[in-house]
């Protein structure tokens, strides 16, 4: 039998030193802690933001309330019943028992101011009109429609 | 076959088998629970964890025309006293010694009540002023708790009582533009949940979610000016005061449009000294809308825009007047038992003759003339969107009952009813060029899609224009030609007519029989602005032109002069130097 020679087969290459089982062990348990630690911080984190939030939420509200009651408070003071007082209280006005008209060219004077609230509404009217003036688009598509 | 190791086997077996089972059906039950029916148990898992509290949405403004707020809400503090914490003495003298002056309370008194119940919340004010409040809760008082809440706020006191209505403690509105409108005013509350304990109370530490945020209420903006308004009710409380009225009712509106400047009656309530426990109910009626009366004289123009309509007469047309007009064989004399002879269309309205009103209905025939009343609004509701609004009482020749007489007393507005808005819209009908608006006191509604905005509108043209120009010169005649006039107004050119009714008492009404006394007026004659109804209620005999004449003159120029009318005599005004 003739003997065929064959070179050995090179040993499989390994990539550095195999892994102990302990290595491994070491290596999740600190992964473990680091994703826990991890999720600890952030569940910290997002407990102190909502904190915060409700902290900023009932300081909100807290100055919605004051800014109510200052709007009620100028609404108060704007009264017809108190401008009359003060007009007779403070600077001795009486109501006029001759009424003279003149003529001025001087354009009317602005009115008094609203709180905001209120003076949103006071301005709307304008944008109303172009509204009414505007139709939706569904009015203006039967519009097309002949003899409707 | 089987030996002793066998059956320990099949003993063995069947106990794994068993187990096995019932691990099984555990499974089963778990996937159950958490998959296939889980909603259902989340949700009472939940219910049993969580305590829901409803919010109360924020309640909208009501404007007057201009944006002034005349009803609006602030917030509040609702003290509460934990009758627990004051069992002891010192505790509860120190607590009282705080919270007491806060509230406007003794301090004893306070103890007193708060120890009537030996444990449980005592609510010792409600509506506390936000400030007030905060404050109070500065000084950890023992027993003190605080709970936000909201009240209405009148800044302009009882300004427009009957016409705004008011609230109940749970923020629904009951009466007035309140209840009309507590839809759009009440917004939608929003949930809050809450954990709890087994026994149902709230975890002092324990998480809170918003389950659906409260929308905040739109506010509705009214064509009432507020000015006018005060100055209405302020003439009217005198005018009353003065002539010993039972109550009377004042409107005042655009007749171009149908907005309603103004709107009061008496008597009404104080908003800001609510007593909803008052036996007597009828005081938060808005009477210019609800309650109904004959109008008399002033129902004579409709009479005589209704013959000017048709042809029959001019306002120089004339006929005999002897004093009295036979209908039925019923004799109906003048207010005044008064015979004028040859007497013009133009003078029956200046003399309130009644005859003469009778002669007009007599050419015109019954169905003409009812179809004329319909057409100027009587027997129907005005649509003006307030609560409690009757359509009136119109006796025509279609009804049961019916007689020429009714048709004859019916032409100088008796045995017609109706209610002060309506001969308030008849009459701006008259003086707008014939057309017949449909009233409204509401201009603009803020709704979560947007602003609603009120359209004037024309309800239909009652007469022409020329007969409408026509009668208003006629009315014109009334308060300019006697020299006597209570009515007219220096600066102004006007028109009027004054009405006088006897008051029928209804049974179970509980007051004597009087006088309706009225007048109502408008101005200027030329493109008039302003139409005013005064009604005022006697238990005696008094006369519109007497006592409800002299309010339009009183009144009218200031609306005038507020609304920046020009007066039509030149002389009045000047050039500024």
């Amino acid at each position: 039998m003739a003997a065929l020679h064959r070179p050995a087969l090179p040993a499989p290459r390994t990539f550095g030193r195999r892994v102990s089982g302990r290595t491994m062990l070491v290596g999740a348990a600190l992964l473990a802690v680091t994703a826990a630690t991890l999720q600890v911080n952030q569940f910290s984190r997002a407990t102190s933001a909502s904190y915060t939030i409700d902290t900023l939420a009932q300081e909100r509200a807290l100055k919605q309330a004051q800014n109510h009651e200052l709007e009620g408070e100028v609404a108060r003071l704007a009264s017809l019943g108190r401008v009359e007082w003060d007009a007779r209280a403070r600077l001795g006005l009486v109501p006029a028992q001759r009424t003279v008209y003149l003529t001025v060219n001087q354009p009317v004077p602005q009115g008094q101011s609203l709180p905001l609230r209120y003076q949103q509404q006071a301005a709307a009217p304008s944008a109303a009109g172009k509204a009414a003036g505007h139709p939706p688009f569904w009015k203006r598509l039967l519009k097309l429609i002949p003899f409707f | 076959m089987f030996g002793l190791r066998g059956r320990m086997n099949v003993r063995l077996a069947s106990l794994a088998g068993i187990f096995a089972l019932a691990g099984l059906m555990l499974v089963a039950r778990v996937a159950y629970i958490q998959l296939v029916n889980d909603a259902q148990y989340k949700a009472e898992a939940n219910n049993e964890h969580y305590g829901q509290q409803v919010v109360r949405a924020p309640r909208g403004a009501i404007l007057d025309r201009n944006g002034y707020p005349l009803a609006t809400t602030v917030d509040a503090y609702d003290v509460y006293i934990n009758r627990a914490d004051w069992k002891g003495d010192a505790a509860a003298q120190k607590g009282a010694a705080l919270i007491a002056p806060a509230i406007g309370q003794q301090p004893a008194d306070l103890i007193a009540a708060v120890r009537q119940q030996p444990t449980g919340l005592y609510l010792a004010y409600s509506g506390l002023a936000f400030d007030k409040g905060t404050a109070l809760e500065q000084t950890n008082a023992p027993g003190l708790r605080l709970a936000q809440t909201t009240v209405r706020s009148y800044p302009e006191g009882d300004l427009a009582s009957n016409l705004l209505g008011f609230v109940g403690r749970d923020h629904t509105g009951l009466t007035g533009i309140e209840h009309d409108f507590d839809k759009e005013l009440g917004g939608v509350p929003g949930t809050i949940y809450f954990e709890r304990d087994s026994i149902g109370n709230r975890l002092s530490l324990g998480s809170e979610r918003v389950g659906q945020k409260p929308q905040p209420g739109g506010n509705i903006r009214l064509t009432i000016d507020r000015y006018i308004q005060r100055l209405v009710e302020n003439e009217l409380d005198a005018q009353i005061a003065k002539t010993g009225a039972r109550g009377g009712t004042i409107i005042v509106m655009d007749p171009r449009t149908g907005a309603i400047l103004a709107m009061a009656s008496r008597p009404t309530f104080k908003l800001t000294q609510l007593n909803l426990s008052n036996p007597d109910q009828a005081l938060f009626r808005n009477r210019a809308v609800t309650d109904v009366y004959e109008p008399g004289s002033v129902f004579k123009l409709i009479t005589t825009s209704a013959a000017i309509d048709l042809g029959l007469v001019t306002p120089n047309s004339t006929y005999n007047d002897t004093g009295t007009a036979l209908v039925n064989g019923v004799a109906i004399h003048n207010w005044d038992f008064s015979a004028n002879g040859i007497t013009s269309v133009a003078q029956i309205l200046k003399k309130s003759l009644n005859t003469g009103a009778v002669w007009m209905s007599g050419l015109i025939g019954p169905d003409r003339f009812y179809q004329y009343a319909q057409r100027f609004g009587f027997g129907q509701a005005t649509g003006v969107g307030l609560g409690g609004e009757p359509s009136g009482l119109l006796h025509t020749n279609h009804d049961a009952n019916w007689s020429p007489v009714d048709l004859a007393t019916s032409s100088y507005g008796q045995g017609i009813a109706a209610t002060p808005l309506q001969v308030i819209t008849a009459v701006s009908a008259i003086v707008n060029g014939g057309k017949l608006m449909r009233p409204y006191v509401v201009e603009q509604q803020d709704t979560p899609r947007g602003s609603r905005w009120t359209q004037p509108h024309v309800v239909r043209q009652a007469i022409t224009a020329e007969t409408a120009a026509q009668v208003a010169d006629m009315m014109h005649q009334v308060i300019d030609a006697p020299e006597d006039s209570l009515a007219r107004i220096a600066g102004w050119q006007a028109g009027g007519k004054t009405g006088t009714t006897t008051r029928v008492t209804l049974p179970g009404e509980g007051i004597s029989d009087g006088t309706i006394a009225s007048f109502v007026g408008f101005a200027p004659l030329r493109n008039p602005q302003m139409v005013m109804l005064i009604k005022l209620d006697y238990a005696n005999d008094q006369l519109g032109g007497i006592v409800a004449a002299p309010v339009f003159h009183d009144l009218a120029p200031s609306i005038l002069n507020y609304l920046g009318i020009r007066p039509d005599n030149p002389a009045q005004v000047s050039s500024a130097p």
